[in-house]
């Protein structure tokens, strides 16, 4: 295929000869002139995949120097100044590149505003991404006879849906459970296939089952003449594994804030739970996101920050000396740039409290803290105590008369049930500790002034330190070169995890690198290694001739993506070797 | 001496409608690469392809596209139910249970088919009938059912009630069930109206592989049908039982149900062929094809479930399911053949759905695993059937050399992988994707036992799902396990598995993988049909 297949010679030779003079380039007009603004999304695409020479998925930098010859051979390179504001309007994660998206949504920006959205909407196909139909929680002891069916149901996602018809819908769930048992009676069904969505079954405690109905992705074409648009579903591409981890998730972070549904129904009843349920989901549904749901959610894992012994020490010594003045504190957790570095508490609750921790308290609070680093500091303490010291959850501002010291409630697990404790999370720069002291004292403000005024000053020297050496260490490794590959790495004994997949984890996307695709064969090795206890490892190419490289070893599994089109399986076995020794080479793969 | 007479022979006979055989040969790249176009890989037929050009799977899920190839005077051909209005219904019932004795010469014995496939008086309740590895149910959209591969119909009827139920309460949303998932098993629902198929499976299949399995019992029981007469029966008493027209042809179904779980021909939507030399496979294909009739569309030359050779009507081409259809019917009856001449009426669904044909079979000799189906479009042709086949043997018998040359190969079906001379070999996989043929060695002693077999067949259908995943499909497959190492490869003219010993390097399978191609390769005129003939 070549570029005037899909834009005219005249255009592309106008376009070009209106920035014939450095510095005259205007992506815009030239885009404009050029028509591109008037082709479809594929086109776009067609066009991004010619100008990229060396088929990366991306257009570097240096490869956009020479973007007007892609156009016509003789015009001239654009210059740095052009190039870089190129690059920042089109680059929708900031890492130097035009990602296909990058450029199309520049372009189709610029399609939308040249015509009426009424054109725009006959002429495109539009895709849908996976999304949340419905969420339901239900017992079906609760309402056993004909006409009580809908006692059964606590709750329901979406509320407004006519009472008949979320009877019909958990009745189904009912029936396709029951159905099952025929088959086999203690593994009832956890999913359901149908053409236009997907539902996960959960019964967490005895009766108590949790529904998540997930739509396919799916795309719509429209028709000419007036005639509703053709909706195709893509039914292969939401994965089982992925989603049902989530829906486990959802259970866990109510646990979390709420204790059991058996410890709400000793409380207060039935009632109770469904105002507790009620309170929890509105809210927490809000913040799933399942179009970006992936490989990660499966592990769930926690990524740990890499320090070197001094400090990892310094930091223990802080922990033990703070749990011992304040004696009130029974756990404590301690985290750096979002990554764990100590926690007191047992692994899945720690796992739990660490997603709520990176995916919604500390995002919530980063906003701040990134508008100015001044604007931390409390000017009414800038004079005696210099220190970043601030509680995230608890009083805004010790200082307040008014400041209520209430915190929030978490359970965790005890060798005989669950405790009920308060969760203090404090932070200076980028290092946050958790404190959790027991439900049944209750926190005064003499307590919150006596805890910052001791971890206050000492946290932030902590995080200073740790920043120092952690530059230090970058420095030592060398300026980060972009790698020719990506890899997820997970170790099912403590939970760690480690990736280059994502690239910047926001509170409501995380942005991959990867292509869906890729992620979703991940996936499939995923399912592949879960369902055999043994070592093995899984090398394959896919369409896109992107190499992709699975490996369990013991408790371990570590997925690479190289983007070496013409290596063979010798040389990507080498490059993955090559990895394994500068980023694990003290953990054992097999060969 | 013998064989080049035989060549010479050969070209002479296939006359103008075939390039001169030497050269094309010759075009034929030697050692074959990654870069082979279609048509040009090991294997590939010289001339257009035997079969309707298939892509496995995605064929397969595309149900209409092979339904409208058949020829228009095929169409009212043998097909009582479309000239026919609703009100001739009641003598057409009576017609129906007299089409039954027709179908009851296809079947086997009942005896013995029954006593050692058909467990049916298990208890529906027990651990035993739980724990199978696959059930398979067929069922009327009212619920009713018409197959079941373990249980009684009749134990089972709530439970395939409840099925029904499923379908119809998810269809009523405008939406379309598709699978149940659970740890250890899965649920697969297929709605092929008037029938609905279910299958729930403790293999680790893809829900794509079992889709086509259920397929192809689909289109076991329309090919003993026809979908025209069942759509005719249903649209006439809903709640009809099918049992009573399909009462004898269980055993066609449990066949083909074991079949699925040990031949790699449906998995990969192809058939394997007899190894033989190349020339005397052409006096075969010559010779068959001299016996000709007037009404004859297919004549097909099995040894066992291997084929021999095929010779079509020019323009009509044999669809691999069609094909494993036939292969079917002859395995499972095998001994009701053995004894005279069959005649049966026999719909291939994929040529036609709406018509049957009518199928002439037996066997070369007695006590021959050689068998040969003549396939006609006339249901009154019995005889002249039968003289073609008298000629045919006439001929091959005059050409000694070549029958001897058969029935040496009869004796020794298969070839061992040691024969490759590839030590960290174990087995492997190759279809050419032109010609809708495969090649495999003998399952190895380790891999023999039952248990071992289906585990090795998983294995080649996991890698299967994966290569052809309808949307993140892959070229290049390899698995290293504590077992066995796996490798698939896909390209444009071929689909390769290999299943290795676990302690070869990643470079020893790469040299196994260019060894073994080129050793096709070298095989290929014994291996495949090279030049498939036609009328």
């Amino acid at each position: 295929m070549s570029l005037t297949s899909i834009l005219s010679a005249e255009a592309i030779e106008s376009a070009v000869k209106d920035c014939q003079e450095p510095n005259s380039f205007s992506y815009k007009k030239f885009f404009e002139l050029c028509g591109l603004t008037s082709k479809t999304p594929q086109e776009v695409k067609d066009v991004f995949n010619i100008l990229d020479e060396d088929n990366s998925g991306f257009i570097e930098e240096a490869e956009l120097k020479f973007f007007l010859q892609r156009f016509v051979p003789g015009a001239r390179t654009l210059t740095e100044a052009e190039a870089r504001t190129f690059v920042s309007a089109a680059d929708d994660d900031d890492d130097g590149k035009i990602g296909a998206e990058g450029l199309f949504s520049v372009v189709f920006l610029l399609g939308l505003l040249s015509r009426s959205p009424i054109m725009a909407a006959v002429s495109q196909e539009k895709q849908y991404t996976p999304s949340l139909l419905s969420f339901f929680v239900y017992n079906p002891s609760f309402g056993p006879r004909e006409g009580e069916e809908e006692k059964k149901i606590l709750f329901y996602h979406p509320s407004e849906v006519e009472k008949n018809e979320k009877i019909r819908n958990v009745g189904l769930c009912e029936a396709i459970v029951q159905f099952t048992r025929t088959f086999c009676p203690t593994k009832p069904a956890k999913s359901l296939h149908t053409q236009k969505n997907r539902q996960f079954f959960f019964e967490p405690e005895d009766n108590f089952w949790i529904v998540m109905i997930v739509r396919n992705p799916m795309v719509e074409k429209p028709n000419k003449d007036g005639k509703p648009p053709t909706v195709e579903y893509q039914e292969e591409e939401v994965l089982d594994t992925v989603y049902g981890a989530v829906l486990r998730q959802c259970y866990s972070m109510y646990k979390l804030f709420n204790g059991t549904f058996g410890r709400a129904m000793e409380a207060g009843g039935v009632s109770l739970l469904i105002q507790k349920l009620e309170k929890f989901f509105y809210r927490y549904l809000q913040t799933l996101h399942l179009q970006s749901c992936d490989l990660l959610d499966v592990f769930g894992g926690i990524s740990f920050f890499p320090l070197d012994k001094m400090t990892y020490l310094k930091i223990q010594s802080f922990v033990n000396r703070v749990e011992e003045s304040l004696s009130l504190v029974k756990y404590t957790a301690f985290l750096y740039n979002d990554q764990l570095i100590w926690s007191g508490l047992e692994q899945d609750d720690m796992r739990i409290l660490y997603k709520y921790l990176t995916t919604s308290l500390f995002p919530r609070h980063s906003e701040p803290e990134l508008a100015g680093r001044d604007s931390a500091l409390r000017p009414e303490v800038a004079g005696n105590l210099l220190h970043y010291g601030r509680f995230l959850t608890g009083p805004a501002n010790l200082k307040d008369p008014e400041a209520k010291f209430r915190f929030p409630k978490i359970f965790v697990h005890t060798e005989d049930g669950y405790e009920e404790l308060h969760l203090i999370v404090y932070k200076a720069m980028s290092a946050a500790v958790c404190f959790m002291i027991s439900a049944s004292v209750e926190l005064i403000r003499d307590f919150c002034e006596r805890l910052d005024a001791l971890v206050g000053p000492q946290l932030t020297l902590l995080a200073s330190d740790i920043c120092e050496q952690f530059t230090l260490n970058r420095r030592i490794s060398g300026p980060d070169k972009e790698p020719q590959f990506k890899f997820i790495y997970f170790n099912h004994m403590n939970l760690a995890e480690k990736s280059t997949i994502h690239m910047r984890k926001t509170a409501s996307v995380s942005l991959t690198s990867v292509h869906p695709d890729l992620m979703k064969i991940l996936g499939d090795i995923n399912c592949d290694f879960a369902r055999v206890d043994e070592d093995e490892e899984v090398i394959v190419k896919a369409m896109t001739d992107y190499w992709v490289v699975g490996k369990k070893s013991d408790q371990r599994e570590l997925y690479v993506i190289l983007n070496q089109k013409n290596a063979n399986l010798i040389e990507v076995n080498e490059e993955v070797k090559r990895l394994c020794a500068t980023q694990f080479n003290n953990i054992f793969f097999l060969d | 001496m013998e064989g080049d007479v035989d060549r010479k022979a050969t070209a002479a006979w296939s006359g103008c409608a075939l390039p001169p055989m030497e050269r094309l040969r010759a075009a034929r790249a030697d050692s074959p690469t990654p870069g082979l176009v279609e048509g040009t890989e090991p294997g590939a037929g010289q001339q257009a392809a035997m079969f309707v050009h298939s892509r496995s799977v995605e064929d397969l899920a595309d149900e209409d596209a092979g339904e409208s190839r058949g020829v228009p005077q095929l169409d009212a051909d043998g097909d009582p139910g479309s000239s026919e209005t609703s009100e001739t219904s009641e003598k057409e019932l009576q017609a129906l249970q007299g089409e039954e004795n027709i179908i009851e010469t296809v079947q086997a014995p009942k005896e013995t088919s029954w006593a050692e496939s058909r467990t049916k008086e298990e208890d529906i309740n027990s651990e035993g009938w739980r724990s199978h590895r696959k059930h398979v149910f067929v069922l009327s959209e009212a619920g009713k059912p018409i197959y079941s591969r373990y249980g009684t119909e009749e134990a089972l009827s709530s439970t395939m009630g409840v099925m029904m139920a499923l379908v119809s309460f998810v269809e009523a949303d405008k939406n379309i069930i598709r699978s149940i998932h659970a740890d250890g098993y899965s649920v697969v629902f297929l709605s092929k109206s008037p029938l609905v198929l279910v299958a729930v499976s403790r293999t680790c299949q893809s829900d794509q592989e079992l889709i086509r399995e259920l397929q192809y019992i689909y289109y076991q029981i329309v090919s003993l049908l026809t979908l025209t007469r069942l759509n005719h029966i249903f649209q006439h008493k809903q709640n009809y039982d099918l049992r009573r027209l399909l009462a004898g042809s269980e055993h066609l179904i449990d066949n083909l149900l074991r079949r699925q779980d040990r031949d790699p021909g449906l998995l990969l939507s192809a058939v394997t062929c007899l190894p033989m030399p190349g020339s005397s496979r052409d006096v075969v294909s010559a010779s068959l094809q001299a016996a000709k009739t007037q009404s004859l569309v297919f004549s097909i030359l099995l040894a066992g479930e291997q084929l021999v050779t095929l010779v079509r009507k020019k323009e009509q081409f044999l669809h691999h399911v069609d094909l494993h259809l036939v292969f079917n019917l002859v395995c499972s009856s095998s001994s009701s053949f053995r004894e005279g001449e069959g005649w049966t009426p026999i719909c291939l669904p994929k040529f036609n759905t709406a018509g049957f044909f009518h199928a002439h079979i037996s066997y070369l000799e007695p006590a021959s695993e050689l068998c040969l189906v003549l396939v006609s479009t006339d249901c009154e042709d019995f005889f002249s059937l039968s003289d073609c086949k008298q000629r045919f043997l006439e001929r091959l018998r005059k050409r000694g050399s070549a029958y001897q040359a058969l029935k040496e190969a009869v004796k020794t079906p298969g070839y061992s992988v040691e024969q490759v001379g590839i030590p960290e070999l174990r087995h492997f996989l190759y279809k050419s994707k032109s010609s809708g043929l495969y090649t495999s060695p003998e399952v190895p002693e380790m891999y023999q036992s039952e248990g071992e077999q289906e585990r090795l067949m998983g294995l080649y259908q996991e890698l299967h799902s994966r290569l052809h995943h309808t949307t993140r499909p892959l070229r290049y497959i390899y698995r290293c396990g504590e077992t066995e190492n796996l490798m698939a490869w896909l390209t444009s003219g071929f689909e390769l598995y290999l299943c290795l010993t676990p302690l070869g390097t990643k470079a020893l399978a790469m040299s196994a993988v260019n060894k073994l191609l080129k050793w096709i390769r070298k095989e290929e005129d014994r291996l495949f049909i090279l030049s498939p003939l036609t009328y």
